[in-house]
């Protein structure tokens, strides 16, 4: 083939259009943003689901309910198959989250609080007035129920640890229908068993009580029994599309009912009738719809007719509110003109694991004077003003600084180690390191010596270490570089590296031996307690705990650990938090928003939110 | 004259096929060559549009790797109290949202971004080159095995190939140009086999054979010449390729670790700032990837014409 | 002709075969593993060793791999546990949504780039055909995300004529029936496609213009619309052709980018995803219809292009 093009008479001509196309481009974006303030979106006047009487709420990006059971196998254990698809229709046995606060809730819940005796080993439980939408009433069997299930598939379900609920449990009975007795192998926590323990307890309808379609069970009397239900059951959570027309998931004991399903996440909720709790939904629906991105949900949210509850990537606020605010009070929003912004807290606390095991750089990790001169170089304050725009709060140990409780100590109030650059140098320093700031710090006394680096750190062992964390979050992209400009001023080396969520969490996990190879991970979610929502540490920091990604041990603090779960009360909750505020099992870092949640003009009932993640929609109303 | 480009690329979904990259040369007589070049160099410098483009890269490689000779800036150490300033004195371009200036880091960004695109399509080039004439020449079962494995790579997307690597290695520029270059030589592997194809049964690669010379001889000799210019106007299209693939890959959180950037990571970190306008994190990187990327098709478009009025006034 | 498609057709499956082999090793490569990807954060290694056992994911690869093809063959793509929902379902909801906007930006594309690359190789060098080609030269080198962005910022946010995402219910009717929702999408992912189509286009017109059979016809007194339209087109559609087949893959493997910026979860989404999670049988799944689509495009290529130019040959 031959081609031919004239060359020659390439004229002025072409460079203008080329030049005018740029500025015609330029012009369509810039006039779009004017200069410098951002777009002010045009009020739609009516909030959109005012007229219909709806509210429409953005699922978090990426994650879409999926598992309707709420008995959940660990791989679909997850915020939005519990917050937003189980609790709306099945309701646990105890509520968490009273008015903003980490606290059980004596109104939503199905139950009175547990009544303990005989030196605390006897738990008493006295079911409310509740009725299934069945019309079949809440009664002691539909614990049973739940109860024989967890004992007979315990290993299915998501929030069983061996040694505790159900195997801490010696006998149980149910004088009359509206009674449940435990008895306890010893006396536990009575805040531990409540919030860590029966937490977990959600009753189960008769109507579930199936071994196939029109087939009674007996798992609800019959421990034997189960197997065959679970079967079942498992077999219809499996079957999404069948979700709002299997007649199975309508008897609830909720505020809603299932009204349109879709797999891809556009669910319908309405209102359950003869729901017997304090409020019932004054909405005609409750419409939850997924989105990819949360770019993707920011653009509908900006254009005011669609959502009624969605949230603010921090990216898009351009002003940082007062630092002096508490942290769940509202700045400047810039959708204000439609939506009134709420900033949503989840008790938890945000940190990244290192690996104590780690064949080559553990033992460096094991010397608390290098955990302590890597925490000094975390400037909280200083990512929490600019990425965070100060919707955030510092974590400085095991327990949450917010929401308030009075289990925060003194010590964690204090915080122990400060962002500091020269504390962070003179760590080292006085320990056996040269320091050599903008270089990688080397080990120039080795030894086992008090000054000395400390065991099996070699002399000219390096302070060069790699760290992942989840790509695709502005706040740990920028706290991640901040943290790594930090470090190298006292000679620390940080190798950050972006991967996907799934990969971080899938690499820091607990391991041992030589493939136990990765250093620091940092999947920047730290932990949320919830359905343990008692900040103990039983799962986290124990020698060989599930979650202790880093395989930190400390016997005094597994002591420690025993006895908040033991021991009823603060002081050992801040015993045991003051320790492992000093003693760093992880490196702590800021506590973001969960979200910054915008609510409608004229949505009343939705700003004050829940500190487990949990939604109460049948609060809301126009 | 397949395309094999718009496979590689369709796994991202979006690239768009290239203009086919010189059809078919027919063989000629090596010892013409050189005169032939110099016709298609005067070929090129006839073409303004080229001339642009080339003048256009020659700035840009001054801007990022001449510029911070004379423009010093921190780019390693993050300040949170100067993040997100719009231009002004001292930052011209402003800073980013953890305090680097921004056009300091445009030259960093283009360093890399000019680098990754320039070294990925060399590798990609010279392997691909490669793989493509001993196919060609061979012919027969070598050259069904071969293109196979060609197809087969080819058939994999390029994502869950990129994901991977990237998650088992730091991607760090060298690891960049090795990963996008061993992604990338499908391409000129495919045209280079299909014209050696051809070439193989010219008369003159026939006649070495006959007169005993060796099957490498023949490959390095008398196919590879021939087959340089369809191979140097593809590779500036891998050029433009590569600078466009990493900045997707930015975009998908898969770029280079930071501190280090590239522009594609730059323009995707910054088009999440559209809402709150900081426009000198967005339009700078943006309009600097769409420059250099016309420029090198503009020159990659010269190359090709002067390559073909070469071959036609053979 | 039909022993060369029943050769190359062997050879495909052969290729597939090969592509699904490389990515089942290189899955299981991964950090973490599925078990932990989809297990989470809070399990324990215990349980981590009863999914696996449960999964059969503790025997050697090769059993496995041989578990999973004697599958396949049973037309059975397994089970997505992170997702609770089966392959097949899976891909039935997805599937549907990348092909209406594949489909739909691809005839945009043709519709739009065939005229006029034609009308620009009639008109080349004017003013019409110095800005189209300056158009495309600048859509050719932007990434899609940028596009994408500014779209919604101008056409979405601004001028307000469009959602600023695609239409959300499920099932290709009611797509229909939100078409304006889907004009961006649609647009956004064709722009790039008809950057290089039109390009592509009008280099193939100056092609032939220039071919005798041209000069023959017009000597004999055909009308410029005639020779255009009849002997013209009709060969510079070739290549459009060849390119064609080399886009089915494209329906397949999705559009990633513009299918997360314009919240439209399809194939390209549902592969990216999965390839974070380690989930298998999802990425599996997807990958052998990719693979499959990509050898069958190619093969389709190639044999139309032997059937509509009869200068090849097979």
């Amino acid at each position: 083939m031959k081609k031919l093009r004239t060359h020659g008479g390439i004229r002025k001509k072409t460079f203008r259009i080329f030049g005018s196309i740029a500025v015609v481009l330029l012009a369509l974006t810039g006039c779009s943003s004017g200069n410098g303030s951002p777009t002010a979106t045009t009020a739609s006047g009516n909030a959109p689901g005012k007229s219909a009487d709806t509210a429409t709420f953005a699922d978090p990006p990426n994650t879409v309910p999926n598992w309707i059971w709420p008995f959940s196998p660990l791989a679909n254990f997850s915020v939005s198959n519990s917050s937003d698809l189980q609790y709306l229709l099945f309701r646990p046995m105890y509520w968490f989250g009273n008015n903003g606060k980490a606290e059980v809730s004596d109104s939503l819940s199905l139950a009175a609080e547990p009544v303990y005796s005989n030196g605390g080993k006897t738990v008493t439980i006295k079911l409310k007035d509740y009725r299934w939408s069945d019309g079949t009433s809440l009664t002691a069997q539909n614990v049973m129920f739940w109860y024989n299930m967890l004992k007979a598939e315990k290993k299915n379900y998501a929030a069983y640890t061996p040694g505790q609920f159900p195997d801490n449990i010696v006998s149980v009975s149910t004088p009359d229908p509206k009674t449940v007795v435990f008895t306890t192998d010893k006396a536990y926590s009575q805040q531990w068993f409540l919030y860590n323990q029966l937490s977990t307890i959600t009753p189960m309808p008769d109507a579930w009580d199936m071994t196939a379609a029109g087939t009674k069970g007996d798992c609800a009397t019959n421990e034997s029994g189960c197997a065959a239900v679970y079967a079942y059951l498992v077999a219809q959570s499996k079957d999404l599309p069948t979700y709002a027309t299997n007649p199975l998931w309508q008897v609830v004991d909720g505020p809603w009912k299932l009204s349109k399903f879709n797999a891809d996440g556009n669910i319908t909720f309405v209102p359950n009738p003869t729901y017997s709790g304090p409020v019932k939904a004054s909405l005609k629906q409750f419409i939850e719809v997924p989105f990819t991105t949360d770019d993707a949900e920011f653009q509908v949210l900006r254009g005011g007719n669609t959502i009624d509850v969605g949230y603010l990537p921090t990216q898009d606020l351009a002003a940082a509110k007062s630092a002096t605010t508490g942290p769940a009070e509202a700045g400047p929003n810039p959708l204000s003109a439609n939506y009134q912004l709420a900033p949503w807290f989840l008790y938890g606390v945000n940190y990244f694991p290192i690996n104590f095991n780690n064949p080559t750089v553990g033992p460096i990790f094991k010397q608390l004077y290098f955990r302590q001169a890597l925490q000094s170089v975390v400037d909280q304050p200083g990512v929490l003003s600019s990425a965070a725009k100060n919707y955030g709060v510092q974590t400085t140990g095991p327990v949450p600084l917010y929401p308030d409780s009075p289990l925060i100590s003194q010590t964690e109030k204090n915080n122990p180690y400060p962002f500091s650059i020269a504390a962070a140098k003179k760590d080292l320093t006085d320990n056996g390191w040269t320091v050599n700031a903008g270089g990688t710090s080397v080990c120039a006394k080795p030894g086992t010596a008090a000054g000395d680096c400390g065991p099996g750190i070699a002399a000219g062992a390096k302070l060069d270490f790699n760290l992942q964390y989840a790509s695709g979050q502005q706040t740990i992209t920028t706290a991640m570089q901040s943290l790594k400009s930090n470090a190298a001023q006292v000679g620390i080396t940080l190798n950050i590296t972006p991967a996907p969520f799934n990969t971080v969490t899938g690499t820091a996990i607990p391991c041992s031996g030589k493939t136990c190879t990765w250093q620091m991970g940092n999947w920047g979610g730290g932990w949320v307690y919830a359905p343990d929502y008692y900040p103990t540490g039983e799962v986290l920091w124990e020698t060989g705990a599930g979650s202790n990604s880093g395989s930190y041990t400390n016997p005094a603090i597994d002591k420690l650990i025993i006895d908040t779960t033991t021991q009823s009360g603060t002081a050992v909750m801040q015993a045991y938090e003051d320790a492992l505020a000093k003693d760093l099992p992880v490196i702590w870092q800021p506590n973001y928003t969960y979200s910054l949640t915008e609510v409608a003009n004229g949505l009343q009932g939705a700003t004050v939110q829940n500190p487990y993640s949990a939604i109460n929609p049948e609060e809301w109303h126009y | 004259m397949s395309d094999p480009g718009r496979a590689k690329v369709d796994s991202l979904g979006e690239m768009p096929p290239q203009e086919p990259a010189a059809a078919a040369p027919t063989g000629l007589p090596v010892g013409q060559a050189k005169s032939m070049f110099q016709l298609g160099f005067e070929v090129f410098i006839q073409n303004k549009l080229a001339i642009v483009g080339m003048v256009v890269l020659v700035l840009a490689v001054v801007f990022c790797f001449v510029g911070p000779l004379f423009y010093h800036t921190d780019q390693v150490t993050v300040d949170l109290l100067t993040t997100n300033l719009p231009p002004g004195p001292g930052h011209p371009l402003g800073t980013d949202e953890t305090g680097y200036d921004q056009l300091g880091r445009l030259m960093v960004g283009g360093q890399a971004s000019l680098t990754i695109g320039f070294a990925a399509a060399i590798i990609a080039t010279i392997v691909g080159t490669v793989w493509g004439a001993i196919a060609g020449f061979f012919g027969g079962l070598v050259d069904a095995v071969m293109m196979r494995v060609v197809d087969a790579i080819l058939s994999i997307p390029i994502l869950f190939l990129l994901l991977f690597i990237v998650t088992i290695v730091r991607p760090s520029i060298p690891v960049m140009i090795f990963v996008l270059g061993l992604t990338a030589w499908l391409v000129p592997a495919r045209l280079v086999r299909g014209e050696s194809l051809t070439l193989r049964v010219r008369e003159y690669v026939q006649a070495v054979r006959v007169m005993g010379g060796s099957s490498w001889h023949s490959v390095l000799r008398h196919i590879m010449p021939n087959v340089i210019g369809t191979v140097i106007v593809n590779a500036t299209f891998q050029v433009a390729d590569a600078i466009l693939l990493i900045a997707y890959l930015g975009y998908l959180g898969l770029g280079i670790s930071p501190p280090a950037t590239d522009w594609g990571g730059m323009l995707s970190n910054g088009t999440a700032f559209i809402f709150t306008n900081y426009w000198w994190l967005i339009y700078p990187p943006g309009i600097l990837i769409i420059v250099v990327v016309v420029a090198v098709n503009l020159v990659g478009d010269g190359l090709r014409d002067s390559v073909e009025v070469r071959l036609q006034r053979r | 002709m039909i022993g060369y498609i029943l050769r190359r057709l062997a050879q495909s499956i052969l290729v597939v075969l090969v592509v699904t082999v490389i990515v089942f090793i290189l899955l299981h490569q991964l950090p973490g593993g599925a078990a932990r990807a989809i297990l989470g954060p809070r399990a324990t290694a215990l349980q981590v060793a009863q999914f696996n056992t449960a999964n059969g994911y503790d025997q050697p690869l090769l059993i496995q791999y041989f578990r999973q093809l004697g599958e396949w063959f049973t037309g059975n793509f397994g089970f997505s546990i992170k997702l609770n929902q089966s392959v097949s379902s899976l891909l039935a909801q997805r599937l549907p949504k990348t092909i209406v906007l594949s489909l739909l930006s691809l005839v945009l594309t043709v519709v739009v780039a065939v005229p006029l690359g034609i009308y620009q190789a009639v008109r080349r060098n004017r003013t019409f055909d110095y800005v189209a080609t300056g158009l495309s030269f600048i859509f050719y080198a932007a990434p899609t995300f940028f596009i994408g962005i500014i779209m919604i910022e101008v056409f979405s946010q601004n001028l307000g004529w469009f959602p600023p995402e695609a239409p959300q219910s499920n099932g290709v009717g009611p797509i229909f029936e939100q078409f304006d929702a889907m004009v961006l999408p649609v647009v956004t992912l064709a722009l790039l496609s008809i950057a290089g189509f039109s390009r592509y286009m009008r280099s193939s017109v100056l092609d032939n213009i220039d071919q005798d059979y041209v000069r023959t016809a017009q000597a004999k007194g055909a009308s410029p619309q005639r020779v255009l339209y009849h002997h013209v087109l009709r060969n510079a559609l070739i290549p459009i052709i060849t390119l064609l087949g080399l886009s089915l893959p494209a329906l397949f493997a999705g559009a990633l980018v513009t299918e997360s910026i314009f919240n439209f979860p399809g194939m390209g989404l549902l592969f990216w995803q999965a390839a974070q999670s380690s989930d298998y049988p999802v990425e599996l799944g997807v990958v052998i219809i990719t693979a499959f689509a990509t050898v069958a495009g190619n093969l389709l290529a190639d044999v139309s292009l032997a059937i509509i130019d009869p200068r090849v040959k097979l």
